[in-house]
């Protein structure tokens, strides 16, 4: 047998593929016919992981900065390096950094690294910011913090609402699943400011101004109020703070919404009532770098919940996280704001438990994430460990070198490596057993394919190793060990074992004592949810006379979040060269309106220009983006980086940031 | 014609793993998906199992293969460009008649033109295959659509059909002749040789009941492909469901099209790795001076089709280039599976007026 079946570590769906293995390494990939999410598909990128998991591009050797220069050393003595110096800085200027493609038992215990061993709260996980918001809206609403929709649900829903994102290109065969689902006859809508694919696939796109998705969901809301579409339950006793999110709704004047959105409001309507009236419906939105703002999910949130769709089997918002362990890794507690399991970092309980359970007394000081610590005034933090880091930090290359430590743990070379003082090589996911949490809360096994080189140790034994060159030995024979404590440690993965996991495809949490074969449907659950809190002021970014676009981001299908390992492969950057070929200067794309009117061709320079800073890129018409709109894809990013950097916002806020700009003719 | 009882399968597969890497149908003991596989233990290979999900193609054309190093040494300018070692001899077990047709057509584009491939002659000039005939169709296929099937015609050296308790067994070739004379098999009287065409007629008829997933009725199809008259409305509406992926490339039996790419593996060390390409890359179809006549999505997936189904290219083939496996509409995360295609130009052709 040379096919092995494993889990795609791309985007969090978490499709099952088939890894061809041959003397010792990785051949080739294949899809698997009956993984209950994949169904015997992978888009572009989970067909090529093989180009990437053989790239020559490797880390193989323990590096030390001596005399300017990286030089190899032995791992041991690198691992005794990293620890001591790590040591040497007080809990609070130090700080870690999680890899979202990481195990569950990687980043589990790299938070008991920085938590038990280093004493700090200071961890965080790169490329989430969407994920914070659907966490926090979701845990504030009493339900679980994670997707109450599985993709299953998507094959019975009468109505699926795909809130911004291209879908089609950050999670495919998510993608996959709305497609099929509108050919079966299902209500498909949505609802973005560029004509993606999945709007071409959809019966319904509200191509909203960008900036103003808040307020069609609350125009929405406030269809099904109006016209008392509202379920009952969803008012009654199932529910708490429905007066509020109903007194907050009045702030919405109905007569402005179609100036504010650049909607018509009788499509808002009738998307209003086809989504009460069917039986089970599924909001999907981008979870991740590209996700959404706080205030947007909390809107589509409240929407379902008034609709009756939340909280209910087959019904809620399905969160699509991009990156295959996101969820797993907030789970785990790769966060300064919770321990493993949701548990609030600064809770004195919270610390009790696990101090007791980590053998250590833990600080109850909650951390902050590495973004605050780079950009604090005056600068507090000294050292700081990254995992398998792709581009987010290099966003503030003069704050990293000036720190005292940079260590790097990684499996690929790539230009973070240049700030680093300690490279230790880890292995890559086919190299060592783990567990990987998808969108679904599906937590599914992959076990190990080829050996890794000498010196190579999968990234939970580095954490180990590191505890170890501390004095603190800890008892892990296996990553199955691993499990067991974080089974002791999270309620929700408490009844996951390895050989339950190795039966199937995987377990859906809550898993426990009582759902110990997991729960596909927590949206029957018992409890009560909340209507979450949303401001009662309703305003979206305007084009002004000074600067008359409204500039958007996102991403593509070949070009994906971190660029840099897609860069590693040879197809899927061979096609993200094709189109970087056609627009060396990156590009911002116009209507075929505006750039008649300000005299830009196609694929010639112009100059894009806002209150705070300027780039030079070409231009790409298309009949994609209205007139009034403008959209750089953000993975072009050798040239466009530089200006987005100015403009914090676009990143941190997600798909609903917005630039205003004006673009002129060079 | 002879008779291999059942339970002498493994006689058979035995001799045949002596002197070849032995590939066949096997299925996954914990999830139950079908594969075609390289087997250590010649007993995994069950031939009442559906089809595989991964064509037997990637025996011959491997998904990514290693087919020459390089290497130059500064110091002494010394260039030296090496082959790859030469394949193990393979034998595949089990071959349905439409993947075996795939294995044809790949014949005939890599060997049956101008230039030799000989990376792909090497693999399959050492190779014995045993085809299996359908006796009763699987849901996806659409074989007897493409003229491909249930059963196989040529390109064996061993063809079994189950006539229930012991296969018939048809020779193919002098090599196909020696393993039978070798493992001594009794010759089928008439009447039961007889029974092979019996079965493949009993097998059609059950098409219409069994194979319900797919229909490709390919010849109005054909017709419309190769004389270009298919609005380009129809392609925007296939075009728009292409996710992009390559995968129906893939899957495909017969898809040949290929990349190379050379990686430097320091010092002075380079490979040179094929790799299974797609044409619904936008990549792939790219030229010098960044000209690409397939930019748009609906150009590229024109040109599959085009190849699959047009009278000039199938001429390549002598035969159409789709064998009816059924596997291009289970992989696709659109809908547009080679059936579904055919469907939609024919829906086309067929309509007398536009619609007010």
């Amino acid at each position: 047998m040379i096919y092995k079946t494993g889990i795609c570590n791309f985007c969090g769906t978490g499709c099952g593929h088939l890894m061809k293995v041959g003397d010792g390494a990785v051949k080739g990939v294949f899809a698997s016919p009956d993984h209950p999410v994949g169904a015997g598909r992978l888009c572009v990128r989970g067909w090529h992981i093989h180009e990437l998991l053989t790239t020559s591009e490797r880390i193989t050797r323990a590096r030390v900065r001596k005399d300017g220069a990286l030089r190899d050393v032995p791992l041991d003595e690198a691992l005794a390096l990293a620890a001591d110096r790590l040591a040497a800085f007080p809990p609070e200027a130090v700080a870690f950094r999680a890899s979202p493609r990481a195990s569950n038992e990687d980043n589990y215990l790299l938070g008991k690294l920085a938590r038990a061993v280093f004493g700090t709260n200071n961890i965080d996980l790169a490329s989430d910011a969407g994920q914070g918001h659907t966490v926090g809206v979701l845990l504030e609403s009493g339900g679980l913090p994670a997707a109450l929709a599985s993709v299953a649900d998507l094959r019975e829903a009468g109505f699926i609402l795909a809130l911004g994102i291209d879908i089609t290109r950050q999670n495919p065969i998510l993608g996959s699943e709305l497609h099929k689902a509108a050919r079966r006859g299902a209500r498909l809508v949505t609802l973005s400011g560029r004509r993606t694919q999945i709007a071409k696939l959809s019966g319904t796109h509200l191509q909203n101004r960008p900036g103003s998705m808040r307020i069609v969901l609350a125009a929405m809301a406030k269809v099904l109020l109006e016209e008392g579409l509202v379920d009952r339950a969803s008012t009654g006793e199932r529910t708490v703070g429905f007066d509020g999110f109903a007194r907050a709704l009045d702030g919405l004047d109905m007569g402005r919404v179609a100036g504010l959105t650049g909607l018509d409001l009788e499509a808002v309507r009738e998307t209003a009532r086809a989504l009460a009236g069917s039986e089970a419906a599924v909001a999907v939105f981008a979870s991740g770098i590209s996700g959404l703002d706080r205030e947007t999910i909390a809107m589509a949130h409240n929407l379902f919940l008034l609709a009756g769709k939340a909280g209910r089997k087959g019904s809620g918002l399905l969160a699509a996280t991009g990156i295959c362990n996101i969820a797993g890794s907030w789970d785990m507690g790769a966060t300064p704001r919770f321990l493993p399991g949701y548990v609030k970092a600064g809770d004195a309980a919270a610390a009790d438990r696990f101090g007791k359970l980590w053998s250590a007394r833990l600080n109850g000081k909650p951390g902050r994430t590495v973004e605050e610590l780079l950009t604090s005034s005056p600068p507090t933090l000294k050292a700081l460990l990254v995992a398998e880091h792709d581009e987010g930090l290099v966003r503030h290359p003069e704050a990293l070198a000036a720190l005292d430590l940079v260590v790097y743990v990684g499996a690929y070379d790539n230009p973070f490596a240049r700030f680093a003082h300690i490279v230790l090589p880890a292995a890559t996911y086919a190299e060592a057993d783990g567990t990987y949490t998808n969108t679904e809360r599906r937590i599914q096994l992959n076990r190990k394919k080829v050996e890794p080189g000498p010196d190579i140790l999968p990234a939970w034994r580095i954490w180990t190793a590191l505890a170890a060159k501390r004095g603190v030995i800890w008892p892990y024979k296996t990553s199955s060990d691993v499990m067991k404590e974080i089974a002791a440690a999270v309620p929700a993965y408490s009844a996951v074992t390895y050989e339950e996991l190795e039966k199937g495809f995987g377990l859906q949490w809550p898993c426990d004592e009582r759902r110990p074969k997991g729960c596909p449907h927590p949206g029957e659950l018992p409890g009560r949810l909340s209507f979450a809190a949303v401001p009662d002021r309703f305003t979206a970014p305007a084009p002004t006379g000074d600067h008359p676009f409204l500039l958007t981001a996102g991403t593509d299908n070949t070009f994906w979040h971190t660029n840099v390992i897609m860069k590693k492969t040879h197809i899927p950057r061979r096609e993200y060269n094709a189109l970087l070929l056609l627009y060396p200067q990156g590009l911002v794309e116009i209507s075929a309106e505006d750039a008649a009117r300000i005299g830009a061709r196609d694929k010639r320079p112009v100059r894009v220009v806002s209150a705070s800073g300027s780039m030079r890129v070409a231009a790409k018409v298309s009949t994609d983006v209205r007139p009034g709109t403008a959209y750089v894809p953000y993975f072009i990013g050798d040239m466009i980086t530089g200006f987005l950097d100015a403009h914090g916002s676009l990143l941190e806020g997600g798909e609903e940031s917005v630039v205003p700009v004006r673009i002129e003719k060079v | 014609m002879h008779i291999l009882p059942k339970a002498d399968l493994r006689r058979l597969t035995g001799a045949l793993a002596e002197r070849y890497a032995l590939y066949g149908p096997v299925c996954h003991e914990v999830s139950g998906e079908v594969i075609f596989d390289l087997v250590d233990d010649p007993s995994r290979i069950d031939l009442d199992i559906p089809i595989p999900y991964n064509p037997p193609k990637g025996v011959v054309f491997p998904q990514a293969e290693r087919i020459m190093s390089f290497s130059y040494d500064r110091a002494s300018k010394a260039a030296a460009i090496e082959p790859e070692a030469l394949a193990a001899p393979k034998a595949l077990v089990g071959l349905r008649s439409c993947d075996l047709n795939g294995l044809l057509c790949l014949d005939r584009f890599m060997l049956g033109q101008e230039y030799v491939d000989e990376v792909f002659l090497e693999h399959r000039k050492k190779m014995f295959i045993v085809s299996n005939t359908c006796v009763h169709p699987f849901p996806q296929c659409f074989c007897v659509c493409t003229d491909s099937g249930p059963a196989a015609v040529e390109g064996f050296d061993l063809d079994l059909t189950d006539i229930g308790g012991e296969y018939l067994v048809l020779t193919g070739s002098a090599k196909g002749e020696e393993l039978v004379r070798g493992l001594g098999l009794a010759a089928a009287p008439a009447a039961k040789a007889a029974l092979r065409a019996k079965a493949v007629e009993a097998s059609v008829a059950l098409f219409d009941a069994q194979a319900k997933d797919n229909k490709a009725w390919i010849s109005r199809a054909v017709n419309r492909l190769t004389t270009g008259f298919i609005p380009h409305e129809v392609w925007e509406y296939i075009g728009d469901q292409c996710f992009e992926c390559g995968a129906c490339a893939f899957v495909c039996p017969s898809c040949s099209c290929f990349n190379i790419e050379d990686a430097a593996e320091g010092e002075g060390r380079s490979c040179r790795t094929r790799a299974w390409d797609s044409c619904s890359f936008e990549g792939y179809a790219r030229m010098a001076g960044d000209h690409n006549p397939r930019k748009a999505v609906e150009d590229r997936r024109n040109k599959r089709f085009f190849c699959k189904l047009s009278f000039s290219q199938s001429r390549k083939y002598l035969r159409p280039g789709c064998v009816g496996c059924g596997r291009c509409v289970r992989v696709c995360p659109g809908d547009i599976g080679l059936p579904n295609v055919v469907t939609a130009i024919r829906r086309e052709s067929t309509k007398q007026v536009p619609h007010e």
